[in-house]
Formats: C-alpha cells, sequence, structure tokens
C-alpha cells in the first residue's frame, strides 16, 4: 500500500513538472513493495504480453489502442519494458487506494524480464514479434534469450500468437506445449536475398542441420524449412500482404481486411500483423482493429519527421537488423542527403558496439546521393571508423561528439547543399535528440507550438 | 604493383559470426588494397571442405555454443591438413568461440566436452554459475602495443603457450592470470572482439605481414594515414578506460 502511495505521489510530482514518468515511480515502489505487480496481477482479468527482439513497442500501442476501442485498458508506453515500467504502468491507471479501473492489460514485456513476471500476472496470450540478435552483452548469447522467452512462456498458460516467418519463433511454439497462433507475411509476396546481410538462425534448432530458404522477407525472416528434419515454417493462420499502402489482412473462414499503415516499411507491416492478430485471438471486431490504427500516432524514433532549414528524419537504430531497415529506407529516400549518425554505449544501448560492423553501413557508404555524414555520441570515433572502411571517403565523415552540435552541423551542411537529412541514433540518444530537434521547430513556428503536443 | 593475390579464407562465416567478424574482414582487406595488394577473400561456408593449400590467411571467429560443436566437429575432419600447414607457418587468428576451438577441448556449463582440433596445448572450462567475462578490455603486447576491444566469454582458458598480451583492463583468458590471447608459430588467438582489427591497425598490419611472407609477397608494408584510428583508440580509452591512456603514448609506432 506505501509503495502504490508513494509511487502515485512520485509520478504526480512528476507530472506537475511536465515530465512524462515511465520507470522512475515502479522502480520506487517496487523497492517499498516488491509484490506490487502480483497484487495489480490479481487485480485484472486478463494481461495480453508482447515481447520479441524489434516492433514490441509498436505493436503494443497498435493492440492496445485496438483494446481501448472496446474497454479500458493498461499500458506502458515507450518502451518501459521492465518491471518498473510494468509497475509504472499499472501506477498510471489505478487510484490512490490502489484500485483498477480496467480488467484488461496490454503489456510490452522486455524478454529477460517476462520469466521474473510471468508467475505473477494472468497472462492469457503472448505476442512474440520475432527474435533477432540484440544487445549481446545483457544476455550473453542467441540461445539464452530463447531460454529465456521459453522459462516465461512455460510460467503460464497462455495462447502464443507468433511470427510464423521467423524460426525462433516457430521453435518457441514448437517447444512451448501451448496453444499457437501464426501469423506471416503471403508466400509469393517473398523476395531473394539481395545482399550479404548477417542472419541469426539459419541453422535448425531441432536438429542441427542447415536451415533452405525459398524467399525471404527480411533478417532470417521467410519461407525455411530443414533439410534434414520436419522443422519448416508453418501456414499461417493470419496471413497479411502488402498492396500500396494498405495490408490486406485475411484468416480463413472470414472477410479479408484492408488495413491502414500508419508507420511505412516491411517492417512496421510485420507490427501491424502482429497487432491484428492478436486482436483477432482476443475476439476483437474488424472495426476495432481499424479503430486502433486510425488512433495510433508513430513515437519518437519511428521516422519521425521535423521542417527545419534542412528537413530532418529521426531514426532509431539499436541492432543490426533495426538498423538496416532504418539503412533500406534512407537510401530509398531519392533525395539529396546528409547524415547524422548517433552512437552511445550505454547500458540501454548495448556496451558492445561490435554490432555496427554487422550492420549493412556499406548500403550508405554506396549511396550517390549522401554528400556528408556527421558522427556523434560517446562512440562517434567508432562510426566514423566503421564508414571508413565500408568506403566512404574520410574527407567528408565529421566527427562531432555533442549531439546538439553534430544536429546543427548536419542541418547547416543540408541547408547549404540544399539536402534533407537523416538523423540515425541509438536508444539515450533518441530522447535528447527529439526533445532539441522540436525545440528548433517551435522556435521557427513559435506559434504552432501551442497546437502541437510536446515530444518527451 | 603486379602479383598474385593474398588468399584470406574466412572459415564458416555462416555459423562463425556472433562478433561481427565481417569487420576485421573488411580491415584487412582494405589495409592490403590501399597499399595496392590484390586481395581474394574465400568464405568458406559450412556446407565446402577447406583446402589449407590455398590460403595465405585463415580468420575463426566466435558463435554461440551450438554453432561451435557444429565447427569444431568440420574442423576435426581436416585437422592434419589444417595442422601441418599451421606448422609450415600458415597464420592464423582465431577471435573468441574460434580461439577455443584450437585447444584441446572446450567444457560446457553442464560438464560435457566439446572436443576441439588440438592445434595447441590449451583447454577451456565454462564453470557453472560463474559470470560471464564481459566488458572493455586492453592488453599490453610487447610486439604490438596496446590493444583494446570488449571481451564476451563464459569459458575461462588456459594454455602452454606464450600469451598474447598482459591484461591491463578487463578479464583476459580466465579472469585471474592476467594473461589474455595466446601466441604459438603464426597463431594469434584472443577474446578480444569489438570488432578487434578496426582499432588495431598495428596488430591487423602484424597479422598481414605474417600472411605476406607466409606467401611470399612483399611484407614490407607502407605506412597508411592511420589518424582517424589513432583518434577512435585514444577516444574509446579515454572514455572508458582512462587509466590505461598513458600507455597508448608509450606504444611503438604511435604518433
Ligand atoms: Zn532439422
Amino acid at each position: 500500500m506505501l509503495g502504490i502511495w508513494i509511487g502515485k505521489l512520485i509520478l504526480w510530482v512528476l507530472r506537475l513538472r511536465g515530465r512524462d514518468a515511465t520507470s522512475l515511480p515502479g522502480k520506487v515502489a517496487l523497492r517499498i513493495s516488491p509484490g506490487l505487480i502480483r497484487r495489480f496481477g490479481g487485480q485484472v482479468k486478463r494481461v495480453i504480453a508482447v515481447t520479441g527482439t524489434n516492433g514490441k513497442t509498436t505493436t503494443t500501442s497498435l493492440l492496445s489502442g485496438m483494446v481501448v476501442e472496446r474497454e479500458p485498458v493498461v499500458t506502458n508506453h515507450k518502451g518501459a519494458n521492465l518491471a518498473q515500467g510494468i509497475a509504472t504502468a499499472f501506477l498510471r491507471s489505478c487510484s490512490w487506494t490502489g484500485r483498477l479501473s480496467a480488467d484488461t492489460a496490454v503489456l510490452e514485456i522486455d524478454e529477460a524480464t517476462l520469466p521474473a513476471v510471468a508467475s505473477d500476472l494472468p497472462i492469457g496470450v503472448i505476442v512474440v514479434t520475432n527474435v533477432f540478435r540484440d544487445q549481446l552483452d545483457r544476455y550473453g548469447e542467441l540461445d539464452g534469450t530463447l531460454a529465456k522467452l521459453l522459462e516465461g512462456i512455460r510460467k503460464t498458460q497462455a495462447t502464443l500468437v507468433l511470427n510464423g516467418d521467423d524460426p525462433l519463433c516457430r521453435y518457441l511454439g514448437l517447444r512451448s506445449s501451448r496453444k499457437v497462433m501464426y501469423y506471416g507475411m503471403a508466400r509469393d509476396t517473398a523476395r531473394s536475398p539481395r545482399r550479404e546481410q548477417m542472419r541469426d538462425g539459419q541453422f535448425c534448432l531441432m536438429c542441427g542441420r542447415p536451415l533452405r530458404y525459398d524467399g525471404f522477407w527480411y533478417g532470417q525472416l521467410g519461407l525455411y524449412r530443414c533439410e534434414e528434419c520436419d522443422f519448416v515454417r508453418p501456414h499461417p493462420g493470419f496471413q497479411g500482404e502488402l498492396q500500396g499502402g494498405f495490408l490486406r489482412f485475411s484468416e480463413e473462414g472470414l472477410p479479408d481486411l484492408l488495413l491502414d499503415l500508419p508507420v511505412s516499411g516491411l517492417y512496421n507491416a510485420y507490427n501491424v500483423l502482429a497487432a491484428a492478430s492478436a486482436a483477432r485471438a482476443l475476439g476483437l471486431t474488424g472495426e476495432a482493429i481499424h479503430g486502433g490504427l486510425r488512433a495510433y500516432r508513430p513515437p519518437e524514433g519511428r521516422m519521425q519527421r521535423f521542417e527545419l532549414a534542412a528537413p530532418v528524419t529521426l531514426h532509431l537504430i539499436k541492432n543490426p537488423t533495426g538498423c538496416d531497415s532504418v539503412l533500406d529506407a534512407v537510401v530509398t529516400d531519392g533525395r539529396s542527403k546528409v547524415a547524422v549518425i548517433g552512437i552511445n554505449d550505454l547500458a540501454a544501448d548495448g556496451r558492445d558496439v561490435s554490432w555496427l560492423w554487422d550492420a549493412d553501413f556499406e548500403l550508405l557508404a554506396e549511396d550517390q546521393k549522401l554528400s556528408y555524414i556527421v558522427t556523434t555520441g560517446y562512440r562517434a570515433h567508432d562510426i566514423a571508423l566503421r564508414m571508413k572502411y565500408a568506403g566512404f571517403p574520410e574527407s567528408r565523415i565529421r566527427i562531432e561528439p555533442e549531439l546538439a552540435a553534430a544536429l546543427q552541423l548536419g542541418i547547416d551542411e543540408g541547408t547549404a547543399a540544399g539536402a534533407v537529412v537523416h538523423a540515425l541514433v541509438t536508444y539515450t540518444l533518441l530522447h535528447p535528440a527529439a526533445r532539441w530537434l522540436s525545440e528548433r521547430r517551435d522556435e521557427r513556428e513559435p506559434q504552432a507550438a501551442l497546437y502541437r503536443t510536446s515530444v518527451s | 604493383m603486379s602479383h598474385k593475390p593474398l588468399c584470406i579464407a574466412h572459415l564458416y562465416p555462416d555459423l562463425l559470426n556472433l562478433y561481427a567478424d565481417r569487420g576485421n574482414i573488411a580491415v584487412l582487406r582494405r589495409r592490403l588494397e590501399w597499399r595496392g595488394y590484390e586481395v581474394e577473400v574465400a568464405h568458406v561456408t559450412h556446407s565446402e571442405i577447406p583446402d589449407f593449400s590455398r590460403y595465405h590467411l585463415v580468420l575463426l571467429g566466435g558463435g554461440s555454443d551450438r554453432e561451435q560443436a557444429i565447427v569444431a566437429e568440420k574442423l576435426r575432419a581436416c585437422a592434419p591438413a589444417f595442422r601441418s600447414a599451421v606448422e609450415d607457418g600458415l597464420p592464423v587468428l582465431a577471435i573468441c568461440g574460434g580461439y577455443q576451438l584450437l585447444g584441446e577441448y572446450y567444457q560446457l556449463p553442464s560438464g560435457e566436452k566439446v572436443p576441439g582440433i588440438g592445434l595447441v596445448d590449451m583447454v577451456t572450462e565454462a564453470i557453472p554459475d560463474a559470470p560471464r567475462l564481459i566488458g572493455n578490455i586492453a592488453v599490453w603486447s610487447d610486439e604490438i602495443g596496446v590493444i583494446v576491444g570488449f571481451e564476451n566469454h563464459g569459458g575461462r582458458t588456459r594454455h602452454g603457450h606464450r600469451p598474447l598480451g598482459r591484461v591491463l583492463h578487463g578479464h583476459g583468458n580466465d579472469g585471474v592470470s592476467g594473461h589474455e590471447g595466446l601466441r604459438h608459430l603464426n597463431i594469434w588467438g584472443t577474446y578480444v572482439h569489438g570488432p578487434l582489427l578496426p582499432k588495431n591497425p598495428a596488430l591487423a598490419d602484424a597479422v598481414l605481414r605474417d600472411a605476406l611472407a607466409y606467401a611470399h609477397l612483399p611484407d614490407h608494408l607502407e605506412a597508411l594515414d592511420d589518424r582517424l584510428e589513432h583518434e577512435a583508440r585514444a577516444a574509446f580509452v579515454s572514455l572508458r578506460m582512462n587509466e590505461v591512456a598513458p600507455m597508448l603514448k608509450e606504444e611503438a609506432g604511435s604518433p
């Protein structure tokens, strides 16, 4: 009780100061009342957990937007997916006496946190978006991530909604002995691999033999089958197909839905597919699914745009596969461009920056429309070196470890060259970059600032 | 300059690619090309049998335990050819998991022993519940100077050869001996990745000199403009291992 009260108090104080707290209230409250999550877990009827490497934040917001069309929902925001973030989500929704008015929670849960909270929450559905290599120093190795996920799943009786195009998700489905529903893209939309990109899990996790691919979407997502045993991509019960700016969503026995894609890119189409599949698994109507998509506003770092002297697009990069899809988006932009790349190596970024060499920065180096690169962050030199060895001329790389100065340099350079700016930054640089960029924007059009909700 | 190409074999990049060995290959390739050498990189995948008579340098990277066991099995099948080439002076750059594979065995936390290829007198053991040795690392090598990078390994390695160097910051082979890596014949074994070579150009050049000599190519390497590499080393060390910073100034060949 004391924990709830103090947590609420911190939340209230931070709100008064205009701060949007996602973790601190829960962190303090958990220290005082370690059983806090179990207590809240006893009050809600069902929890839908979203986990996986990439896309959990977007999928969680999309799905909670769909559920909210029907009933109030508890959800965590902006990727605060550790125990303290989950506790904060409940604290936001409860009264000062700790009562919740919602029966349902849609929670983004970090892969390593899942086993720790799984038995405290009535988890009825677990969505796993994908399992890619991410922050190796946190879990040891990829196999460790799979073990954590399995451990968490086995502590629940949840129905699993899994990405069937990902062999690592398929493995979870086979090993979990839980009811599983798979989603995936339409078979004939897979493409043959374009470059030597890094892929995880190219070997059958059941027998160790190589996996054969008849086509890929991105990363290791594709039409896989084992050469030896019967490990094969399952036929997806929920199927997506990109059609223009829409995603055609089909499920046997039900009419197709033509879904809006509030954020562009194949990578985000998978998030829409994951959310719609989970919504169907929960029995939501097509109307609720459409409503949730319409209400969605992309958060920071998902190709967020800022109209400054040179237009700036801000991207979050955090692991090779996610970074490759951002690099793809940058080189697909046919305009003249300048890049600002910010790399930090704090715990939330991953202390090991070797992933920079797994990501396909050669794509950027080969982009004829890219005239200049500014590197920034604690590891500004490492990414500069990466670009040098990718073949980008050293004379057109500028190192500026201080973020604001680097963004200003990028904008000045872009303005002088009539080019757009793409800013690619790791997690702990994202909020500072978004804040700095929106302040510059509000200086340019002060009257507009009144009508815009503040960022971060 | 017109010579035969120097052939670098990247063994099993489809299995051992955990720590961005693509970066090591890029550094070796560029540093030769900038000096006018021709380079051929042979990516030897799991379905191929390596031909050790063709290679002038072999790179073995790191993988997960499961993938490492597959590689060990593949390499044992061609161990005699590998061993005789190494005894003739074939340079081997072995990092993390690839380093562990060179020894007698790698003992998993479960107690199961995965046999290595026995190229060197070395064993590695992963002790149950012992923490992984993770973090930034700096090593002093009398041959190279300061070697910097990141380490992340569960196994503790002991061997009967010279170490690559002395740990200045971090854990090294077993976290207690103060030794890091292994030097024997033209084998360079180490736990340092990050990847290893971009921020350690002197080490890259030393390995390349071994490879050029073995290939009977001119092995006098012209100096390159390594200003960015040296700035990157200095920035990294002063940010994350500042106590090592004075050593950088003493190292051989540093401006
Ligand atoms: Zn199989």
